[in-house]
């Protein structure tokens, strides 16, 4: 596959993902880079991925998305405060 | 591995093993070390002080950018504390293109460059059998360095008599060796994924973010992994949930942007060994 084929199912990926975590009640944009996908939060999705289950549910989707690593962006005023942040982004 | 899993070690097998390391070191006489103060190593150069004397063994460290300044002063206080000659010698993986390339078998590069400097060290001072701290577990692993110490003639007494972690945890603890339940702590160069140059700023820089999180309290198994701008925090099992409290969330970004890291994550999973090995599938998921 070409690395734009790669790219435009991991995009996919993280989009469906986005949503899949959404439909758990965990409300945050998400960024692929690579296999590793970053989870950037609401300040009540924080709250809820302390809890163990909720952890391992937000794991187990990423798994299924294709991902190896996923991580909690841990939010700054400075990304809070910039609009583009709250897309689905890409990064290679 | 939990740091504590000492556990589950057969006594009597345990016995036979330490018999034979005995044996091992006594049919060599004088023995060097690679040592670095882990687990493996201090095990193996306490074990070798008693069994063959001061005069009979020599743990030597190789100093350099990716080897953490506390594992340093903990082997020191492991060879002071035990009455274990050391020597210690400066290493310049970092000078070498191929291992400052970071491909996947960087670790060969850095081994080639450890016992090229500590093997004829080692002989000048009368030592010819070298050995290193590789254990039986370790020989499932993806472990490039492995090979290094083959063409360099360097022996793996505790691979080579069947010693697990487990046991060396188990007998580390039973001679009062403060290793005994020290997670593992490899060089500061598996932080940074392959293919991302490893460079002295680089190092530094994780090493003062896992710093600033040890001085926090975090306990047990920690990593810094470096991915650019971002640094993801892979924290052992036992302390995640607590780490990602809302009110401690904002201590942990601060530590480890304060270490020059623009975004801070912490990885969900928690820690896991060979991290980055899974992400750039090296090794599979």
């Amino acid at each position: 596959m070409t690395d734009e084929g790669r790219g435009d199912r991991t995009a996919r990926n993280a989009e469906a993902l986005a949503k899949g975590l959404a439909a758990l009640g965990l409300g945050c944009s998400v960024e692929a880079r690579g296999k590793l996908v970053l989870l950037l939060p609401d300040q009540e999705t924080v709250i809820k991925l302390a809890d163990d289950s909720t952890r391992r549910a937000a794991l187990a989707l990423a798994k299924e998305h294709g991902f190896t690593h996923a991580a909690i962006e841990l939010p700054n005023d400075r990304r809070r405060a910039d609009p583009d942040a709250d897309a689905t982004v890409l990064r290679d | 591995m939990d740091a504590t899993a000492a556990t589950g070690v057969d006594r009597k097998e345990l016995d036979t093993k330490e018999s034979a390391l005995s044996a091992w070191l006594l049919e060599r006489g004088r023995v060097a070390i690679g040592f670095s103060g882990g687990v493996d190593s201090a095990y193996l150069a306490v074990v070798a002080r008693r069994v063959l004397g001061e005069s009979g063994v020599l743990a030597i460290i190789g100093r350099s950018a990716s080897y953490p300044a506390e594992q340093w002063a903990a082997a020191r206080r492991v060879a002071t504390e035990f009455d274990v000659p050391v020597l210690e010698l400066d290493t310049e993986e970092l000078s070498d293109p191929d291992y400052a390339a970071n491909p996947s078998n960087r670790c060969y590069f850095c081994k080639s460059e450890l016992w090229t400097k500590l093997v004829p060290a080692a002989r000048a001072r009368g030592f010819e059998a070298v050995a290193d701290g590789t254990n039986a577990d370790d020989l499932a692993d993806h472990r490039p360095g492995a090979r290094a110490a083959l063409e360099h003639r360097v022996a793996s007494p505790l691979a080579e008599l069947g010693f697990t972690k487990a046991d060396i945890r188990r007998a580390s603890r039973e001679l009062g060796l403060p290793t005994w339940q020290q997670p593992s702590s490899p060089c500061l160069s598996s932080r940074i994924p392959y293919g991302t140059g490893v460079t002295k700023e680089r190092l530094e820089q994780v090493e003062r973010a896992e710093a600033a999180l040890r001085a926090l309290g975090i306990a047990g198994d920690l990593r810094v992994r470096y991915h650019d701008e971002l640094a993801r925090v892979e924290l052992a099992h036992s302390e995640l949930a607590s780490w990602l409290e809302p009110s401690r969330i904002a201590v942990v970004r601060d530590a480890v942007a304060a270490a020059g890291f623009e975004r801070v994550a912490i990885d969900l999973r928690g820690f896991r060994s060979g991290s980055l090995n899974v992400l750039h599938g090296v090794v599979p998921a």
